[in-house]
């Protein structure tokens, strides 16, 4: 008996156990990852803009367009013979399965901003000497933020009929404090600016990361249940 | 059954009340906007725009207000009445909120010489407009009725989470980054006169509303009522 | 197996109404450990409706149930704890192998030995040498054994099982005989929805018929024979104007 932790760990492990065989969340994120770096690169002229000045938006943009494609499919994935129903008949406290889902999102997502960090760092030569631990806590906070409310309304989106269209519409209203902190944080990292100048941006992220997990324990229970 | 049925007749018969001493108010509103207040000295005569602008605004944000509260009591306590008044406030916030986006940048277009810029204000209003569309768009879009309603309910809160975060953001973005063409980044000075005048539009829009929003649960509660009587 | 004189379930006035419609409109019954009931009536009767209720996925709109005359909330954990379902769904992951669906669902379950319950179950239903496998690889009548050995890993008190033999090869099916005589015997209550008649009366201790959320039978099944069932279902749901079965 491993109480809420086991169920929430049993969540876990299944999720990525599940992605490690298929891989088809992050076949599809990694291949879009580099192929959005590939488009951006032939959409800017160098001559004009220099890439390092809007890489930290570009970094933000395609986290949360790859994010959405992936997180977007947790659920329908879970549709297949009716697996889901089988967990929601189970005893597993909802903001157990909600938190379990989101942590293994989390991993997913990271993995995926990781690449984008280093297929975008090489195709735009961007120089992350500076604080590249700082830069690491800024993009987790946003990672974990953008997972908790994509994996709330990735639920609600998979209960409609209109699907998975319909969660961008409902999200990126909700992404812009992240968005304006995190790249402006992003920003400042890549530019070799003291640390001091992000300090505030980042704990915002970490407020809206924590709040983003709260909320949405709290109201998945009323997504999930009939 | 005949007791609550009279309570809805009673919410009926003030929401009428509301409305039309909303509309009578408006009437005064208008006259004072053409004929009583001055005519503010920088900006002329299209500063006048701003007693529908700033009422419609206040109200767009009110009836977000209630959204969230009766949505939280809805998922609460699973009372219908509940998600009635709540799809009726966002009805009439999704209309002011309209508004405020259409009258923002008229006024815009003379003051800033431009239709949109960044402001603050002006771009939360856009984001909260959106954040009604996907409160309507989830409500239709699932097979079960009550399921839309809870999905609506959980946007309307989350969204309510979020609508201050997104206010402190939009407000740091633009301390960093000053916009080009901008003649007055503030409201106009307001004379006293011009003070009663946005004070009694703001009132006006307030009973205005909460009549059509009481109408409109009732709208709302009489198809309810058809729908168990076409069930039989 | 627990010892017999297991709890008894019970359920009053249950309804519920999806909009305007009453999908289950007032069903009680009674139930001793070891019974099987064979749930009974055409499409859109509102039986899988009633079967999600008891399972805990679906809220009632009224009524109570109660297991060993303690009145619980079916959305519980204690309650979902003690209710185990199979459905024509197996509610099982493709891309996960037999054991780790069980495990998986036995961790759910918060079991303490849970290795040596996933073990007995792939045992029961004669998978163990397929333990390792993906479940997409399996026929339909594996997937439906192992299916049947999720809904007992927790040894609920209550089993529902809703059209559990759609589709099922015989060797799936002779499986799913001996677990319900063994369900008998260790005073759980059964509740069997079926859409075959004979195989319903066959199986069952009692019978319930239901037809538009209500159930106009429910009778020990010893009153009926394989004609005098098909009779009795023809009488009832024509009567209310119900349809085919």
């Amino acid at each position: 008996m491993k109480g809420y932790l086991g169920q929430l760990g049993a969540v876990v492990r299944k999720d990525l156990t599940q992605e490690l065989r298929t891989r088809q969340r992050l076949a599809t994120m990694g291949a879009f990852t580099v192929l959005v770096g590939v488009l951006f690169n032939f959409s800017v002229d160098p001559a004009l803009v220099s890439m390092q000045d809007i890489a930290a938006g570009l970094i933000w943009l395609t986290l949360i367009f790859a994010g959405v494609m992936g997180v977007g499919r947790t659920f329908s994935l879970e549709a297949e013979d009716g697996a889901f129903q089988g967990v929601l008949l189970s005893p597993i406290p909802r903001d157990a399965l909600y938190l379990g889902k989101v942590a293994a999102n989390v991993v997913l997502v990271s993995v995926v901003v990781a690449l984008i960090v280093g297929v975008f760092g090489l195709f735009f030569q961007l120089d992350y000497g500076a604080h590249p631990l700082a830069l690491a806590l800024t993009l987790f906070c946003g990672v974990v933020g953008f997972v908790a409310l994509a994996t709330l309304f990735g639920a609600v989106t998979a209960g409609t009929t209109l699907g998975e269209s319909l969660l961008p519409v409902l999200l990126f209203p909700l992404l812009v404090p992240m968005v304006v902190y995190g790249v402006g944080a992003t920003n400042r990292l890549l530019m070799g600016r003291p640390l001091t100048e992000v300090e505030g941006n980042i704990r915002i992220l970490g407020a809206f990361a924590v709040a983003a997990v709260a909320v949405g324990a709290g109201l998945f229970r009323h997504v999930v249940e009939d | 059954m005949t007791r609550r049925r009279d309570v809805a007749r009673g919410a009926a018969t003030l929401g009428t009340a509301l409305a039309l001493l909303g509309a009578a108010l408006f009437l005064v509103l208008l006259w004072m906007v053409w004929f009583w207040v001055p005519t503010e000295a920088v900006q002329g005569v299209v500063q006048r725009i701003f007693y529908v602008h700033v009422p419609s605004a206040w109200v767009a944000f009110m009836a977000f207000g209630i959204v969230a509260l009766c949505s939280a009591m809805y998922l609460w306590l699973k009372d219908e009445r509940f998600d009635r008044a709540a799809v009726a406030a966002a009805e009439g916030g999704m209309v002011f909120t309209t508004i405020v986006l259409l009258t923002g940048p008229l006024w815009g277009k003379i003051a800033w010489g431009t239709y949109w810029t960044w402001e603050p204000r002006l771009t939360l209003t856009l984001l909260l407009w959106f954040i009604y569309l996907g409160y309507f768009l989830v409500r239709q879009a699932t097979e079960n009725p009550e399921r839309g309603k809870r999905f609506a309910a959980v946007v309307g809160i989350v969204g309510a989470f979020d609508i201050p975060l997104i206010h402190v953001s939009v407000l740091w973005f633009r301390s960093l980054h000053p916009q080009p063409v901008v003649l007055n980044t503030e409201g106009p000075a307001l004379d006293a006169d011009m003070g009663i005048t946005i004070g009694v539009a703001v009132l006006t829009f307030t009973i205005l509303f909460l009549g059509l929003m009481m109408l409109r649960y009732e709208v709302e509660t009489a198809r309810a009522r058809a729908a168990l009587l076409e069930a039989g | 197996m627990t010892a017999p004189g297991g709890p008894r379930l019970e359920a009053e006035g249950l309804a519920r109404t999806f909009g305007a419609q009453r999908a289950v409109d007032g069903v009680s019954f009674r139930l001793d450990p070891g019974c099987v009931l064979s749930l009974l009536g055409p499409n859109g009767a509102g039986k899988t409706t009633l079967l999600r209720i008891l399972a805990g996925g679906l809220r009632p709109s009224e009524g109570v149930v109660r297991l060993g005359g303690e009145a619980l909330d079916t959305r519980s954990p204690e309650w979902q704890s003690r209710v185990g379902v199979l459905s024509h769904q197996g509610f099982l992951y493709g891309h996960l192998t037999a054991r780790e669906n069980l495990r998986f669902y036995a961790d759910l379950y918060d079991l303490d030995d849970a290795s040596d319950r996933v073990e007995a179950g792939l045992d029961s239903v004669e998978l163990t040498p397929r333990g390792n496998d993906e479940v997409r690889t399996f026929s339909r009548g594996m997937k439906q054994r192992l299916a049947l050995a999720r809904t007992l890993l927790h040894e609920p008190d209550v089993v529902l099982l809703d059209e559990p033999y759609t589709g099922l090869d015989a060797h799936a099916a002779a499986v799913l005989r001996g677990v319900l005589e063994t369900l008998r015997d260790g005073a759980r209550t059964v509740i069997l929805v079926t859409h075959n008649l004979t195989e319903g009366l066959e199986l069952a201790d009692r019978v319930a018929i239901q037809v538009r959320g209500r159930w106009v039978v429910d009778a020990p099944s010893a009153q009926f024979d394989a004609a005098t069932i098909h009779d009795r279902y023809r009488e009832v749901v024509e009567g209310a104007g119900g349809g085919a079965p």
